[in-house]
């Protein structure tokens, strides 16, 4: 990896020192090889699986005359990224799909080449979400503790974790519906909120809900139907006039929310895994829209628990890492 | 303006129920069928079906509104406009449904005093509203909030007049003026049950706004 | 050293891969060698290995392991029927955006 690669990396409290400690491997290689094996078992890959991509891993290293850590990094962030690179083929399983020859399309940090040893052309954007040190417990029991995280304009973060960590929880927090137990939380004001599922009424039109959330932004009817519309299309989506939320597939009704979370034009995005029901066409279609959204200059906070979504991310908060 | 909006689209959805609106309209109907023998009797036990069936539904609908709300003040809407916009609809859409019983009470039973009729029932609508959505800010559910509801409207219908109870009771206005509308009763009765209703209005809605504005605050972080 | 702009090599490592293994069979390390001998790049491990094992998943790369005269076994890779077929449409996908580029940079330049 060259230092300007996008790499996830592990926001806050999981440094190097994230994976299991040396587990009584005979050298430094094999430690390594085990603590890469154990991190692909907490990704979801199975056992024997995980077992041969450590041994092939450690014959690379062995096949270069390296040591593992000095060609592939820590071993905790090569499982992820080498997760993430094995599911971007899933993901676009043909290589004469566009997006295979579109650089920036596989690179996030493109706009970002200030990070890179070339030198900063471009600032990093301004911060739009800041969380220093927050917890929330309900009652006796932490949910999570010491979250800090930094999103900026331009910026993709994913907050990860396994089922019941809070990341939800740490979702509202940011969008102000929740308040922390501790620390402290900077936002930006304009903020747009997706739930994971619910937020609609059952009983409107998607063109009811442009007017009624338009109408909450100050915004007249008109045109907050025109740029709900205009929205919807870019999720290939042509809501129809009469037809009652309740009534939509699950995954168009997501679609409506991705709306309304984006029709007053925040500087922050927060989605809550929101791609519930989508097929993989609108799925596809979906990240491209968070890269147009990043590359307009916007901040996005990503719920979610599929792998293959890192590849897009500036950066992963793993909050099951600093529970 | 937005709570407008918020009213226009309250009564759309709320008309789009096709049955729970007929079960609504028709509701008061039974009540007055069941005792049109007594003159008395039978308006007042209109007015408090019609007290039933307004505030149920504005339960309902507040409740249904429940994941909508936080997002529209994330939007940028505020608490007023958002509960006001919804007891707006429902007060108007009572009215109309007053002002549809007042034509059949009038028709049906002749009243001393019609006027004072038709404020009866549209004082019935606008008290009615702000209770159901009171209920609705301190039970959540929908059960809950339905039962409640429902005690309420019983312990009204069976408290003896005279007693305290029945003077705390929500609708006890409806039968003040009830007795003024039918018996020709003096004006005490009036002005007795308009200002427990105005009481009771300000009670009801102001509590739903406090609490409201309670569960949809937003704390106002700083700016990084 | 050859270190290109990382994104350019992003899209085009696959074609670059699948060209050398389809010239012969090949291990990772002796692969970078080549590309860096090509001029193309210096590709780190953390960036071969996983689109090595990549074009292996799908099925366009078959390994087979080959002892060394010296250290570990290695594993070789070498184009199936479908990595062929991969390699001449990105090829000509390459073809097609080199002399876009080419006609833009030319039409820009002084004389």
């Amino acid at each position: 990896m060259t230092p300007d690669s996008p790499r996830p990396n592990p926001h806050g409290g999981a440094g190097p020192s994230g994976g299991a400690g040396p587990s009584g491997g005979a050298g430094p290689a094999s430690g390594w090889a085990d603590r890469f094996a154990d991190e692909l078992l907490r990704l979801g890959v199975q056992p024997p699986r995980a077992r041969r991509l450590a041994e092939e891993t450690t014959q690379q290293a062995a096949e270069c005359a390296t040591a593992p850590d000095a060609l592939f990094g820590p071993a905790h962030l090569y499982a992820r990224h080498l997760i993430t690179e094995l599911n971007t083929a899933a993901l676009n399983p043909t290589a004469l799909n566009p997006t295979a020859f579109n650089p920036t399309a596989l690179n996030p940090a493109v706009p970002k080449a200030g990070a890179g040893p070339s030198g900063g052309a471009i600032d990093p954007g301004d911060v739009r979400l800041r969380l220093t040190g927050v917890g929330k417990r309900y009652r006796r029991r932490t949910i999570f503790a010491g979250v800090n995280l930094t999103v900026r304009a331009g910026e993709v973060a994913a907050i990860v974790g396994a089922n019941g960590c809070g990341k939800s929880t740490l979702l509202r927090i940011c969008a102000s519906l929740t308040r922390p137990s501790s620390g402290t939380v900077q936002r930006t004001r304009r903020v747009g909120f997706v739930p994971q599922d619910g937020g609609t009424a059952g009983w409107l039109t998607a063109d009811e809900h442009f007017t009624l959330f338009g109408a909450a932004a100050g915004v007249a009817p008109r045109r907050a139907r025109s740029t709900g519309e205009h929205l919807a299309g870019r999720l290939a989506w042509r809501p129809s006039r009469d037809q009652l939320t309740q009534h939509l597939s699950g995954g168009t009704r997501q679609k409506l929310n991705l709306v309304l979370g984006e029709l007053h034009s925040p500087d922050l995005l927060l989605l809550d895994e929101p791609y519930q029901g989508f097929d993989q066409g609108t799925y596809l279609s979906f990240w491209q829209q968070i890269l147009a959204w990043r590359d307009a200059g916007k901040a996005v906070v990503v719920v979610t628990h599929l792998l293959h979504d890192l590849q897009h991310v500036n950066q992963v908060h793993d909050l099951g890492a600093t529970a | 303006m937005t709570a407008l909006v918020v009213a226009a689209l309250s009564a759309r959805e709320v008309g789009r129920r096709r049955v729970a609106l007929a079960l609504m309209v028709t509701l008061p109907l039974w009540f007055y069928l069941l005792r049109r023998s007594a003159e008395g009797q039978s308006v007042r036990m209109l007015a408090l079906g019609m007290a039933w069936a307004v505030s149920a539904l504005t339960l309902f609908v507040v409740n249904a509104a429940r994941g909508v709300d936080p997002r529209l003040r994330l939007t940028g809407a505020s608490t007023l406009a958002v509960i006001g916009g919804r007891l707006l609809a429902l007060t108007a859409g009572g009215i109309a449904l007053a002002a549809a019983y007042w034509a059949l009470v009038v028709a049906d039973q002749r009243p001393e005093r019609p006027w004072a009729a038709a404020l009866m029932m549209a004082l019935t609508a606008v008290v009615a509203a702000p209770l159901g959505s009171l209920i609705a800010a301190l039970l959540p559910r929908e059960l809950e909030g339905a039962l409640a509801l429902l005690s309420i409207c019983a312990v009204q219908m069976l408290a003896d007049p005279p007693t305290l109870v029945a003077h705390l009771m929500p609708f006890w206005s409806l039968r003040e003026l009830g007795t003024y509308v039918i018996d020709g009763a003096d004006a005490g009765y009036l002005w007795r049950a308009l200002l427990h209703a105005a009481l009771t209005w300000l009670i009801c809605a102001g509590g739903t706004y406090a609490l409201f504005a309670w569960r949809l605050r937003l704390p106002r972080y700083p700016e990084p | 050293m050859v270190t290109p702009p990382r994104p350019w090599l992003h899209g085009f490592l696959d074609l670059c891969l699948l060209a050398m293994l389809r010239e012969r069979p090949d291990y990772g390390y002796g692969l970078a060698q080549r590309l860096a001998a090509a001029g193309v790049a210096d590709v780190p491990g953390g960036t071969l290995y996983p689109a090595l094992l990549r074009l292996e998943q799908q099925g366009w790369v078959e390994p087979s392991w080959h002892p060394s005269e010296s250290g570990p076994r290695r594993k070789y890779y070498a184009v199936t029927e479908s990595g062929q077929a991969t390699l001449n449409a990105q090829a000509a996908e390459w073809h097609r955006f080199r002399d876009g580029i080419d006609q833009l940079v030319a039409a820009g330049a002084p004389r």
